[in-house]
C-alpha cells in the first residue's frame, strides 16, 4: 500500500538538494547545517520535536528566509537565496504550518491564486510592458485569456474533488468561513494548483481528527501515487511511517537521523530525541473536533 | 560657515518640542498599534487647559501643569475608553479613522468654546536667558528638554522595571498572548492612553507657552511632525523617539541652512522615507529583525459584503442621471458633481488600500499630479482639454507608482506613514518648483472643460460628464475586480507571505495598484483643475487624503459601490449639516465616530 | 497684562455682540437685501471668517440704523466654506441660485475664491473678494472685483518707507510662501532694488511654520541691515520673537498685513519697534477712521484689526453701491460698481474702481512703528 509506486532513478541528481544550511535567530540556531535531498517521485518525511527547525528548513527552501549559509540547489539550479517568487516558478509549492489562506478569497480563488505562476495568456512574457500588458489583457478578456481562465477553474473543481465533498459545495465561499481542517485542505489545493514538481507539506494534519487524519493520508497516497515528488513535515509517525520513501529525524538544528521508516524508528538517537523532548508526534491527543482551532501541543 | 553651531542648537530646541509629541505616539503605537491622530488635539486641549489657567484661574506654574496633566490624561482615558476600546473586534484601520473623527470633534470643541483666534499663554518663568553661539536659549528650552528626557527616561524605567511597565511590554509584543498570561490588556492600554495624553497635553501648554501662541488647529501639523519623529526612532521605541525627534530637528535645521526655508519640510519627509526604506524599524533596531507586522492580513477583517441587485444599481444611475431635469438647483447638482469626482478618489483609494491592501494617507499628491498635469499642459502649452486630461490621468498613473515604489517594501502601518510623507514631498516639490508649477501663484486661467471641443460651462453638462467618466470608471474597476487581477490584489492584502510563495511578485501588483488607481484620481484631479479654473499647491491638501481613506472605509474597504456611496455621503454631509454653521464639522466628526463604532467594516462591507 | 484683560473683555464683548446684532432697533422694514458670504469659519482660517464677520455687522448696523436701502434692510447669508474649494464651488451655486442674493462676497484664500469665479462670472453675479490680492483674481471677467489692495500698489509704499525713510540698505526679506506673500515680495524686492538698496536674503516659509530660528540665523549671516516681513500677525509675532532670540537685532519692518492688536499680543515685548505701513490707524483723524474704530471698540470692546476694516470697508461700499444702483439687478449692481466714484473708504480714503482691472488704486497708508505696547506714528527718527 505505501511501497513506492514509481521507484526514483536514484542515479541521477536529487531534484532539491540543500547542503550545510545554517540559519540563526540571534542567540538560537535553529538550522545549523542540514543536508537534505529529495528525488523525483520520492515522499520524504522530516520529523522531530518541536523547536527543531523544520519549519524554519521550509521556509529557507522556499525563499521565505534566506540562510546564513549553505546552498540549496533546485533542477540543477542554485536557488538559495531567491525570491519566493522565483523558487515558486521554479516548481516549488508549499503549505503552512499554521494555515495560510486567504481569508477573504473563495475557495475557488483561494486555489486560482494557486495557479497564477501558470496564467500564460493574460501574462505575456514581455519585458517592461509586461504588467501593463496584464492590466490591458485583465481589462480586455480576450478569448485566450477567458478560455484560459476557463480551463483553470475546471481544473479546480478537479483539484477540489480530491477531498470528496469537503471543498466542492463550498467552492464559492470565503475561506474566513471554513473549519480549520478545511482550511488546510485549501491550502494543500493551493499548493497542487501550481502543479509543483515539488510540494512541501508543513504538517498538513495538524488540528485534524482521527477520520479526517486518514483521509489525508489517503490523498497524500494518492498524491504520491501519481508520482508527486513531496517534502513532508508531519508528527503523527503511523502517517510518517506508511507514506514516507525515506525519513529525516531533525533535533535542535541538526540532522539525528536518516533512512527508510523502519530503520529511523529504531534508532536509538531518534528515541532519545522524542524521549527527552516528550513524545510530541505519536501520541497526540486526538479527537477534537474538525473546527477546533490547533490545540495539538505544537508551537513553532 | 560659523552658524552650524547655531543651527545644530536651533534643530535641538525645535527637536525638544517634537519629542514631546512622539514619545507619547511612540507610546500608544508600542501598545495599540495604532497611529494616533487625535494625539495633536489632545496636545491642543492641553494647551487650552493651560491657557485657563495661567488667564482666567491666575495658577502658578506648577499648578499650572498638574491640572493640565489630569485633565489631559482624563481625556486619554476617555479616548480609550469610548473611542478606541469598543473598536478592539473591528477591522484594525477603523481605530486610525476613529482617531481622525475624534480629532475633528476635539479640535471643533475647542475651538467653538474659546473662538478660533489665536491666543498668548503668558509664560510663567522668569524670562532668564543663556547666551549661546549666536544667540540664546531660554529657561524654557531647557524645561521642555528636561520633561521630554525626563519622560522618557521615566518611561523606560516604568517599561522595565515595574508590573505595568512588564505588563505594557507584553502587551505590545503580543496583545492575545499577553491577554492569555492574565494580562489586564484594557487596564494597560487605559495606563498607556493616560500617560501620553498627559504628556501631550503638557507638551501644548509649554509650547503655547514657548510660542506665546496656541490656536485651536495647532493640533495636526504637531502630529504630523510627531509621527516622522517618531519612525525615525523607530516606532514603539519610547527612548528612541527622543532620539528621532532630536534628529528630525536637527536636520530641518540643516536643510533650511543648505537650501532655504521652504525646503524645510523637505528634508523632514525625505529624511522620513530615507529611514523607511532603509532601516524600516527605525534607526536603532538591530539588523536581523522579523517584518515589523508579521500578523497576516493586517488591515481587512472578514466582513459579508452588502450585494446590491444590479437593476436597482441600475435604476440609482439612471435616476442621477436624470436627477438635473428633474429638478432645478444647481447647489445640489453642484454638490452631487463633486461627490462624482471624490467618488473617483474614493474608488482609486478603495482600490489601493482596500482591494491591495495598501492604506496609503497620500493620495491627495495624485489628484495634485493629475491636475497640475493637465492644467499646465492645456493653459502654458495650450493642448486640448480633453486630451490633458487623459495625460493628467496616465501621469498621476506612471509618476504616482513610480513615487510610492519605495514603499512597496513595507507593510501595514508603515505604508501609511510612507504615503503621507510622499503625499507632502509631492506638495512641497510644487510648492518649489517654480519654473514649471509656477510655485505659489499657483496656475491661474486654467481653460474650461470641454466636450468634443465646445467648452463645458452649464453646471449640468459638467454634472453629466463627471458622472459619466465616474460610472465609465467604477465599471473598468468592477471588470478589473472580477478578473484574476482582482483575486491577486486580494491575495496580496490577505497575506502577502502566501501570496509570494506562489510567485505574486508584490511589486508588481501593489504597482498596478496604484497605477490603475492613480490613473482614476489624475483624471478627478485634472477634471476639477478645470473646473476650478485656479489652482495652487494647497488645492489638495493632506485633508484631502484624509478624507479620501474616510470615504473607502465608510464605504467599505475594496468596495466599488461604496466608494461612490462614501463619497456622497461624505461631501454631502458638511453640506445637510451646513445650517448648523460652526458646529457642522463638530457634527460631521460625531456623524464619522458613529459609522465608526457601529460600522467599522463600512456601509456596505469590506470586499 | 494689558494684553490679559483686553482678551478676556474681547471674549466677553464678542458674545454680548452677538446677541445684540441680532435685536437691532431701529430697523427699517420690507423684503432684506441680501449678500452672499462665502469664507472660513471653521478649520485652519476661521478666524479670518470671524473677524469679517465683526466688520460687517458693524456696518450693517450703521447702514440699517440709517434708514438701510430704499427703505429695505440690508443682510448677508454666510456660507462657511472653510476656505475649501470643493464647498466654495457648491456655495457658489448656491448663491447664484438665490434670487435674493445682489452680490457675493469671498471668499479668504485663493485657491477658494478663483475655483467659484467662472460660476459667478457665468451666471452674472458679482463675485467681490476683498482679501484676494491675488494678481490673476479678476481676470476671469467682468463680475469678478475686488477692493483688495492690489500689491503692485502697497508693496513700493513699504519699500519707500523702509528704504528712503528708515534707512534699510541691505534687507532680508522673510514672506509667506502664498501667492499673496510670493506677489509681495517680488513686488517689495523690485522697488527696494530701484531705491538702491539690496535685498540680501530672501526666505519663504508656509502658513504652518512655527520654528523661525533656523530661517533667522540663516538671514543673520546675509547681514542684513534691516528685516522685512511679508507675514500675517501670527506668524509675524513668532517671527519677531524668535529673532530676537537668535541674535538678530537689526530693525524690523512689517508689510500692513500684521497690522492687529493681536501682534503686539503674541509679540509681547518683542513686537516694539517693529515698523510697519498700515492701510488703516486708529489714530488717523480722517472721519471714516474715526467713526469705524469708535464704533468698532463700542461694539466689540476692542481695537479693529485689518481684516476688520476690510469686512467693514466691503459693506459700508456695498451699502454706497445699492443705494446708488437704478435697481437691484445683479447687472445694474456690476455697473454701479464701475460707476461708484470716491466712496468713502477706511483702507483707501475714497475708494473708486478702475472699469479695466475691476480693482481700486491709491492705497493709502500710515507709517506705524510699536511703542510702548501700542501702534503709534512713526517719529521720523531712522534707524541706520
Ligand atoms: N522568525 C523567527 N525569529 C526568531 N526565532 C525563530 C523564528 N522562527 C523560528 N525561530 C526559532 O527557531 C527554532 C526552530 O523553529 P521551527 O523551525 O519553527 O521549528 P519546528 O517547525 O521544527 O517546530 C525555534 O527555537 C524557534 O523559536
Ligand atoms: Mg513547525
Amino acid at each position: 500500500m505505501n511501497a513506492p509506486v514509481n521507484a526514483s532513478p536514484i542515479t541521477t541528481a536529487p531534484l532539491l538538494e540543500a547542503t550545510g544550511l545554517v540559519r540563526r535567530f540571534g542567540g538560537v540556531t535553529a538550522v545549523g547545517g542540514i543536508d537534505l535531498s529529495v528525488f523525483e517521485g520520492e515522499l520524504v518525511s522530516v520529523i522531530g520535536p518541536n523547536g527543531a527547525g523544520k519549519t524554519t528548513a521550509f521556509n529557507l527552501i522556499s525563499g521565505l528566509d534566506k540562510p546564513d549559509a549553505g546552498a540549496i540547489r533546485f533542477a540543477g539550479a542554485n536557488i538559495a537565496g531567491r525570491s519566493p517568487e522565483g523558487i515558486a516558478a521554479a516548481g516549488i509549492a508549499r503549505t503552512f504550518q499554521h494555515g495560510r489562506v486567504f481569508a477573504n478569497l473563495s475557495i475557488a480563488d483561494n486555489v486560482l491564486i494557486g495557479a497564477h505562476g501558470r496564467l500564460r495568456a493574460v501574462r505575456p512574457d514581455w519585458p517592461i510592458i509586461g504588467p501593463l500588458a496584464e492590466l490591458a489583457l485583465a481589462l480586455v478578456r480576450p478569448a485566450s485569456v477567458r478560455a484560459e481562465e476557463a480551463t483553470l477553474r475546471d481544473e479546480v473543481s478537479e483539484i477540489l474533488s480530491l477531498f470528496g465533498d469537503r471543498l466542492l459545495p463550498r467552492i464559492d465561499q470565503p475561506a474566513h468561513s471554513l473549519s480549520y481542517a478545511n482550511r488546510r485542505r485549501v491550502e494543500i489545493a493551493r499548493a497542487l494548483a501550481a502543479r509543483p514538481r515539488l510540494l512541501l507539506l508543513d504538517e498538513p494534519t495538524a488540528g485534524m481528527n482521527p477520520t479526517e487524519t486518514a483521509e489525508m493520508l489517503e490523498i497524500i497516497a494518492s498524491l504520491k501515487a501519481r508520482g508527486q515528488t513531496i517534502l513532508l513535515i508531519e508528527h503523527k509517525l503511523d502517517m510518517v511511517m506508511r507514506l514516507s520513501d525515506r525519513v529525516i529525524v531533525l533535533d535542535d538544528g541538526r540532522k539525528i537521523a536518516e533512512g527508510k521508516p523502519q530503520a529511523v524508528r529504531t534508532d536509538p538517537a531518534v528515541i532519545e530525541a522524542y524521549l527527552g523532548h516528550g513524545n510530541i508526534g505519536a501520541a497526540a491527543p486526538a479527537g477534537n473536533a474538525a473546527t477546533a482551532a490547533p490545540t495539538l501541543p505544537v508551537t513553532a | 560657515m560659523t552658524s552650524w553651531f547655531d543651527h545644530t542648537i536651533n534643530g535641538l530646541i525645535i527637536g525638544n518640542i517634537y519629542g514631546l509629541l512622539a514619545v507619547g505616539l511612540a507610546l500608544i503605537f508600542g501598545v495599540s498599534r495604532l497611529i494616533n491622530f487625535a494625539h495633536g488635539s489632545v496636545y491642543v486641549v492641553g494647551a487650552y487647559v493651560g491657557w485657563v489657567a495661567v488667564s482666567v484661574l491666575h495658577t502658578p506654574f506648577p499648578v499650572t501643569l498638574a491640572l493640565v496633566v489630569i485633565l489631559a490624561a482624563l481625556l486619554g482615558i476617555a479616548i480609550e475608553r469610548f473611542g478606541i476600546r469598543p473598536l478592539a473586534g473591528a477591522p484594525r484601520i477603523a481605530p486610525l479613522l476613529a482617531t481622525i473623527g475624534l480629532s475633528f470633534v476635539l479640535d471643533q470643541t475647542v475651538q467653538i468654546l474659546f473662538s478660533p483666534d489665536p491666543r498668548s499663554v503668558p509664560m510663567q518663568l522668569p524670562n532668564w536667558r543663556l547666551e549661546i553661539g549666536g544667540g540664546s536659549i531660554g529657561m524654557l528650552d531647557l524645561l521642555i528638554g528636561g520633561i521630554g528626557i525626563t519622560a522618557a527616561g521615566a518611561l523606560f524605567a516604568f517599561l522595565k522595571l515595574t508590573k505595568w511597565g512588564w505588563a505594557v511590554r507584553a502587551t505590545a509584543l503580543d496583545r492575545d498572548a499577553a491577554r492569555v498570561v492574565g494580562v489586564d490588556v484594557d487596564q494597560v492600554n487605559r495606563i498607556v492612553f493616560a500617560i501620553a495624553a498627559a504628556l501631550g497635553g503638557v507638551g501644548g501648554v509649554l509650547v503655547g507657552m514657548y510660542y506665546n501662541v496656541i490656536t485651536p488647529t495647532m493640533g495636526f501639523e504637531a502630529t504630523l511632525k510627531g509621527i516622522v519623529a517618531e519612525v525615525v526612532g523607530g516606532v514603539g521605541n519610547v527612548p528612541g523617539a527622543i532620539v528621532g525627534s532630536l534628529l528630525l530637528g536637527i536636520i530641518e535645521s540643516y536643510g533650511v541652512a543648505l537650501l532655504g526655508t521652504s525646503y524645510r519640510n523637505l528634508f523632514a519627509f525625505l529624511l522620513l522615507i530615507a529611514i523607511l526604506v532603509l532601516r524600516p524599524n527605525g534607526l536603532f533596531a538591530s539588523r536581523h529583525q522579523l517584518p515589523p507586522e508579521p500578523m497576516t492580513g493586517t488591515f481587512i477583517a472578514p466582513s459579508k459584503p452588502i450585494g446590491l441587485p444590479v437593476p436597482l444599481l441600475a435604476a440609482l444611475a439612471a435616476f442621477a442621471i436624470a436627477l438635473p431635469l428633474l429638478i432645478d438647483n444647481g447647489y445640489l447638482i453642484q454638490t452631487l458633481t463633486n461627490a462624482w469626482l471624490y467618488a473617483l478618489l474614493g474608488l482609486s483609494l478603495t482600490l489601493v488600500a482596500g482591494t491591495s491592501g495598501q492604506v496609503s494617507l497620500g493620495h491627495a499628491a495624485l489628484l495634485a499630479i493629475g491636475g497640475y498635469t493637465s492644467a499646465l499642459l492645456a493653459a502654458d502649452y495650450g493642448f486640448p482639454v480633453w486630451l490633458t486630461i487623459i495625460a493628467g490621468g496616465l501621469m498621476a498613473a506612471g509618476l504616482g507608482t513610480l513615487l510610492v515604489s519605495p514603499a512597496f517594501r513595507l507593510r501595514g502601518h508603515y505604508v501609511s506613514i510612507a504615503t503621507l510623507g510622499i503625499g507632502e514631498i509631492v506638495a512641497l516639490v510644487i510648492l518649489n518648483w517654480e519654473s514649471v508649477t509656477h510655485g505659489p501663484i499657483g496656475v491661474a486661467g486654467i481653460p474650461p472643460l470641454e466636450f468634443f471641443g465646445r467648452p463645458l460651462y452649464d453646471t449640468n453638462a459638467i454634472y453629466w460628464v463627471a458622472f459619466a467618466i465616474m460610472l465609465a470608471l467604477a465599471l473598468l474597476q468592477v471588470r478589473l475586480l472580477s478578473s484574476h487581477l482582482g483575486r491577486t490584489m486580494r491575495a496580496v492584502r490577505d497575506d502577502d507571505v502566501a501570496a509570494r510563495s506562489f510567485g505574486i511578485s508584490l511589486n508588481r501588483y501593489k504597482g498596478l495598484a496604484f497605477a490603475f488607481g492613480g490613473f482614476v484620481a489624475g483624471i478627478s484631479g485634472a477634471f476639477t483643475a478645470h473646473m476650478y479654473s485656479f489652482i495652487n499647491h494647497e488645492t489638495f491638501n493632506t485633508h484631502i487624503s484624509v478624507l479620501a481613506l474616510t470615504i473607502a472605509i465608510l464605504g467599505g474597504m475594496g468596495n466599488v459601490g461604496g466608494a461612490i456611496l462614501g463619497a456622497v455621503a461624505l461631501i454631502g454631509l458638511p453640506e445637510v449639516f451646513r445650517i448648523a454653521a460652526e458646529y457642522r464639522i463638530l457634527l460631521y466628526g460625531i456623524a464619522l465616530l458613529l459609522l465608526v463604532r457601529f460600522r467599522p467594516q463600512g456601509l456596505l462591507g469590506t470586499v | 497684562m494689558i494684553s490679559r484683560r483686553t482678551l478676556l473683555q474681547s471674549g466677553t464683548a464678542a458674545l454680548l455682540a452677538n446677541s445684540v446684532g441680532r435685536s437691532i432697533a431701529a430697523e427699517p422694514t420690507g423684503e432684506p437685501i441680501y449678500l452672499g458670504v462665502s469664507g472660513p469659519l471653521t478649520g485652519p482660517n476661521a478666524q479670518y471668517g470671524a473677524q469679517w464677520k465683526q466688520g460687517f455687522d458693524l456696518a450693517l448696523d450703521q447702514i440699517n440704523g440709517s434708514g438701510g436701502i430704499k427703505g429695505r434692510p440690508l443682510r448677508y447669508i454666510f456660507e462657511d466654506t472653510q476656505s475649501d474649494p470643493k464647498q466654495t464651488v457648491a456655495v457658489a451655486q448656491k448663491f447664484v441660485a438665490d434670487k435674493r442674493i445682489v452680490a457675493e462676497l469671498g471668499d479668504f484664500a485663493s485657491p477658494a475664491s478663483m475655483a467659484a469665479s467662472p460660476i459667478y462670472q457665468r451666471a452674472g453675479l458679482v463675485q467681490f473678494g476683498f482679501t484676494n490680492s491675488h494678481p490673476a483674481f479678476t481676470k476671469p471677467g467682468d463680475f469678478i472685483w475686488s477692493n483688495s489692495v492690489s500689491q503692485a500698489d502697497e508693496q513700493p509704499l513699504n519699500a519707500t518707507y523702509v528704504v528712503n525713510k528708515l534707512g534699510f540698505k541691505r534687507i532680508a526679506v522673510l514672506y509667506l510662501n502664498t501667492d499673496w506673500g510670493r506677489t509681495s515680495k517680488d513686488h517689495f524686492a523690485a522697488k527696494a532694488k530701484e531705491l538702491g538698496a539690496e535685498v540680501v536674503a530672501s526666505e519663504g516659509y508656509q502658513p504652518d511654520e512655527k520654528d523661525f530660528r533656523s530661517t533667522l540665523v540663516r538671514v543673520r549671516d546675509a547681514k542684513p541691515d534691516g528685516l522685512f516681513l511679508v507675514s500675517y500677525y501670527a506668524d509675524g509675532a513668532l517671527i519677531v520673537r524668535q529673532a530676537r532670540q537668535t541674535g538678530v537685532t537689526v530693525p524690523i519692518a512689517a508689510s500692513s498685513s500684521i497690522y492687529s492688536p493681536k501682534f503686539i499680543e503674541l509679540g509681547a515685548e518683542a513686537s516694539e519697534g517693529v515698523f510697519t505701513n498700515a492701510r488703516f490707524f486708529p489714530e488717523d483723524p480722517r472721519p471714516e477712521v474715526q467713526s469705524f474704530v469708535t464704533t468698532f471698540q463700542a461694539k466689540y470692546g476692542k481695537e479693529p484689526d485689518a481684516f476688520n476694516a476690510y469686512a467693514y470697508d466691503t459693506v459700508v461700499l456695498f451699502g454706497q453701491v445699492l443705494r446708488e444702483a437704478p435697481n437691484l439687478d445683479r447687472t445694474t449692481i456690476r455697473d454701479t460698481l464701475a460707476r461708484v466714484k470716491d466712496v468713502p473708504s477706511v483702507v483707501y480714503g475714497k475708494a473708486t474702481f478702475d472699469p479695466q482691472t475691476r480693482r481700486v488704486l491709491g492705497a493709502q497708508s500710515a507709517q506705524l512703528v510699536v511703542r510702548n505696547g501700542r501702534f503709534t506714528l512713526w517719529d521720523g527718527v531712522k534707524t541706520n
